[in-house]
């Protein structure tokens, strides 16, 4: 192998793959990257060999085609710190010693039989589903952090993908809230899928890359792996195996008070009670006063530091309906307010402890249930 | 040049200037006289200047407390009941129960609680009062404290004594020599002078082996180990010697603090008249002792993180288990149900003998305050839904029912109510 590539793709390339890669092993071999140079290109590979691997092609002189592992960690550090220049790469084959230069650097790194690398698959056989990846990493970014992060109940650490009447519906919950995205798509496949939610961030990472272009989703035959192609790169990802909760019953269909305030200063003011909930287990209280007359309603955002302080925030709202007092985890909120993209937002409350809806104004795409705190009013 | 001033800078200057002058401190320790017997008697005054046992009558129980006429013949608190019916047959046996205990402590602190904001309860009939800077137009500390003794013994009918003193452990010990019926105060300034000539076991810090050993060395009064080298105590004894040091010559600084210990734990538990085989009855029991420790849970406002359950068999072997939960719960159901499944686990590993004892604990008490799942709209969303079209998450309309039954026995007292299996 012996080959040159501008160092900014390789950068890029080495800190796409690397987040495949676990955090602990007990397979050595996961730790590096397959590099695979041919016709003109290289293709960049890592897996935690269990739920998800990821590979990515950049543009190179490929002067001898040819493969090697190498230590990720190391690789991608090192390239990351050489400058805007071209690197070269030579492969000793017998040693298995890659010699790189960049400007007046040199290094020399061991590397691996590529024949030992877990086989990354291709995944093919349905007819792959097209989605716009601006249009997926939105539906993305607002349902995969309200997956849950313990394993007690696995089915809930993965996004639910529902493909149903030209519309994707993802959807996500960790036992105290759900977040649901719906979205619509050119194909009419009838499917449904559950997507470690840990790939699918990784996956929104890669999205960000392919602005207006389009992503393929292809599900193999048995039903046990996805994968998403965006041209250059590829994630493919294990499926999450069991029933998904049927959500649907879990989003109320009516409220007593609907409360609509501006989301950045929802936002801001949920932060600054945070500061003030820390000790007491995040609460964060929100009390929506009906205007009267002439005046606004309210929504009040407080906190309480038991024997240190205590905070109060004032927003204008528009308010239907009665009076209503709730209690939330701070963190859920700023949670799902950080993903609202639209500038206002609507809490849908009934009761202290029924669950709280908020929605973004004027966008029916995404909805989120939250359950609130139980405490003392 | 000038002659130069040195100034401070301006932070030091501040620290520097005199400030609000201190005041001493006051602490009054409270101690309701022969409580149980009082409340006894505050209900059925006949019982007055008769030997009164407090305890249950059974072959098996306990002398919860003793009146002075009953102590006379040698009875005394921990005592099985029925040695001390063999001591004075002639005693009266009462047993109100923990309810009307309850009622009349919690009128005592609503007093305490009236008198000063900083108060410390230590138990259901005693506590400290931190009267420091209670003004003069109020007549001062001892005024206060004399306040809080006729209001006890006018609106509940008991005698507390009290001791107002530098400190907890002088208030403490002054509180015992107060009874009965009293109210001592030690001057400023002379909390070392009246504990010198007292007994060393006085100091609720010396118990009966720190005692012998004091006793060895010729210690008798407080006064003999205020005289000792700090240091050698220290050596001697460690901690306790350090802190023996200190409060032997009247020097305590542990402050009074509001509202008091945190409970670190709830318990019921009894013991059988005659030892129990069967499962339905301990579990029966299990649900009457978990009914009673989420009553005061949910009267004290608590959640609690664990529960456990105590078993001893008829050969006194004891063994408890205990499960720590992800939500910290406060409804009796859900007591109930961990309660059962451990002890389903104790017949499981441990087969089952006839049993002594059983009680319920919970402890890990946090506040009540529980993030609701999703979850708990499960059987919520398909099935009652409320008129106003909102899910009741289970684990509330479970203590809304705890609240309803509570509220009954409270006002018609503990059998008024009962819950089927």
């Amino acid at each position: 192998m012996r080959l040159s590539c501008q160092q900014e793709d390789l950068h890029r390339g080495l800190s796409a793959v690397s987040r495949a890669i676990p955090a602990r092993t007990t397979l050595p071999i996961t730790q590096h990257v397959l590099v695979e140079a041919a016709d003109g290109q290289i293709t960049l590979s890592a897996t935690d060999a269990e739920t998800i691997a990821i590979t990515y092609t950049i543009q190179a002189d490929v002067e001898e085609s040819g493969s090697i592992t190498m230590p990720s960690r190391l690789l991608a550090d090192f390239v990351a710190t050489l400058p805007r220049l071209p690197i070269s790469m030579t492969l000793a084959e017998r040693s298995r010693q890659v010699s790189l230069a960049c400007a007046r650097n040199t290094a020399s790194i061991g590397g691996m039989d590529p024949d030992d690398f877990p086989p990354i698959p291709t995944v093919q056989g349905n007819t792959p589903i097209s989605i716009e990846a601006t249009r997926l990493r939105q539906g993305i970014n607002q349902t995969h952090f309200a997956a849950a992060t313990d394993d007690s109940r696995p089915v809930l650490t993965g996004v639910h993908f529902a493909f149903k009447d030209k519309q994707l519906r993802l959807a996500a919950a960790d036992g105290f809230r759900l977040s649901v995205h719906t979205m619509d798509i050119e194909s009419d496949v009838d499917r449904t899928a559950i997507v470690p939610a840990r790939a699918l961030g990784e996956l929104g990472r890669l999205l960000q890359e392919v602005a207006g272009g389009d992503v393929e989703i292809t599900f193999n035959q048995t039903g046990t792996q996805v994968q998403f192609d965006v041209g250059h790169a590829r994630l493919i990802a294990n499926l999450i195996q069991g029933t998904f909760p049927n959500y649907d019953q879990l989003i109320p269909a009516t409220s007593g008070t609907r409360t609509e305030v501006n989301v950045s200063d929802f936002m801001r003011e949920t932060r600054i009670a945070s500061i003030f909930a820390r000790d007491g287990s995040g609460i964060v209280r929100v009390v929506a006063v009906p205007g009267e007359g002439n005046d606004p309603g309210r929504l009040l955002i407080t906190a309480r530091a038991e024997e240190v302080g205590d905070n109060e925030g004032i927003l204008d709202a528009v308010i239907e309906g009665q009076e209503s007092k709730i209690a939330f985890n701070g963190r859920y909120l700023t949670d799902v307010l950080n993903v609202i993209d639209t500038d206002r937002v609507a809490i849908e409350t009934t009761s202290p402890s029924s669950p709280g809806v908020l929605r973004p104004v004027g966008d029916d795409r995404f909805i989120h249930v939250v359950m609130p705190m139980f405490v003392q009013w | 040049m000038s002659a130069h001033t040195p100034r401070e800078p301006s932070h030091l200057r501040s620290a520097l200037q005199p400030r609000e002058p201190r005041r001493p401190r006051r602490i009054a320790h409270f101690d309701l006289d022969s409580f149980f017997v009082a409340v006894e008697r505050a209900l059925d005054p006949s019982l007055i200047g008769k030997p009164v046992l407090v305890g249950h009558a059974g072959a098996r129980g306990v002398v919860a407390s003793a009146s002075y006429e009953a102590r006379k013949f040698g009875c005394h608190s921990a005592q099985p009941m029925a040695q001390a019916l063999r001591l004075c047959p002639q005693a009266v046996v009462v047993m109100s129960g923990h309810d009307v205990y309850g009622k009349y402590s919690r009128q005592f602190h609503d007093i305490l609680n009236q008198t000063s904001p900083v108060v410390e309860s230590v138990g259901v009939d005693e506590a400290y009062v931190d009267l420091t800077g209670t003004g003069p137009e109020v007549g001062g500390a001892y005024a206060a404290a004399q306040d809080v003794r006729r209001r006890v013994r006018e609106e509940l009918g008991l005698v507390v004594s009290a001791c107002i003193a530098g400190s907890r452990t002088v208030a403490k010990v002054g509180s015992d020599r107060a009874k009965p019926d009293g109210l001592l105060e030690v001057p400023v300034g002379q909390d070392a002078a009246f504990l010198a000539p007292l007994p060393i076991r006085d100091l609720p810090l010396v118990g009966p082996r720190l005692g012998e050993a004091l006793q060895a060395v010729g210690v008798r009064t407080i006064g003999d180990a205020a005289d000792l080298d700090a240091r050698w105590l220290a050596a001697q004894f460690g901690k306790a010697g350090e802190a023996l040091a200190q409060h032997a010559r009247g020097i305590d600084h542990t402050p009074v603090r509001a509202g008091g210990r945190e409970h670190r734990q709830i318990s019921r538990e009894n013991t059988f008249g005659q030892d129990v085989t069967e499962v339905e009855e301990l579990r029966r029991v299990l649900q009457q002792h978990a009914d009673r420790v989420g009553g005061d849970l949910r009267r004290q406002g608590r959640r609690a993180r664990t529960v456990s359950i105590k078993v001893r068999w008829s050969d006194f072997t004891t063994l408890s288990r205990s499960r720590t939960l992800d939500r910290p719960v406060q409804a009796t159901a859900a007591i109930v149900e961990t309660a059962r499944d451990l002890l389903d686990e104790v017949v499981r590993t441990e087969g089952l003998r006839p049993v002594r004892l059983l009680g319920v604990a919970v402890s890990n008490l946090v506040e009540d305050q529980v993030q609701l799942s999703l979850d708990d709209l499960g059987s919520g969303v398909a099935g009652a839904t409320a008129a106003d079209g909102s899910a009741r998450p289970r684990v509330l309309r479970d203590e809304e029912l705890d609240r309803a039954i509570d509220g009954l026995r409270a006002r018609f007292g503990d059998r008024s109510v009962t819950r089927g299996l």
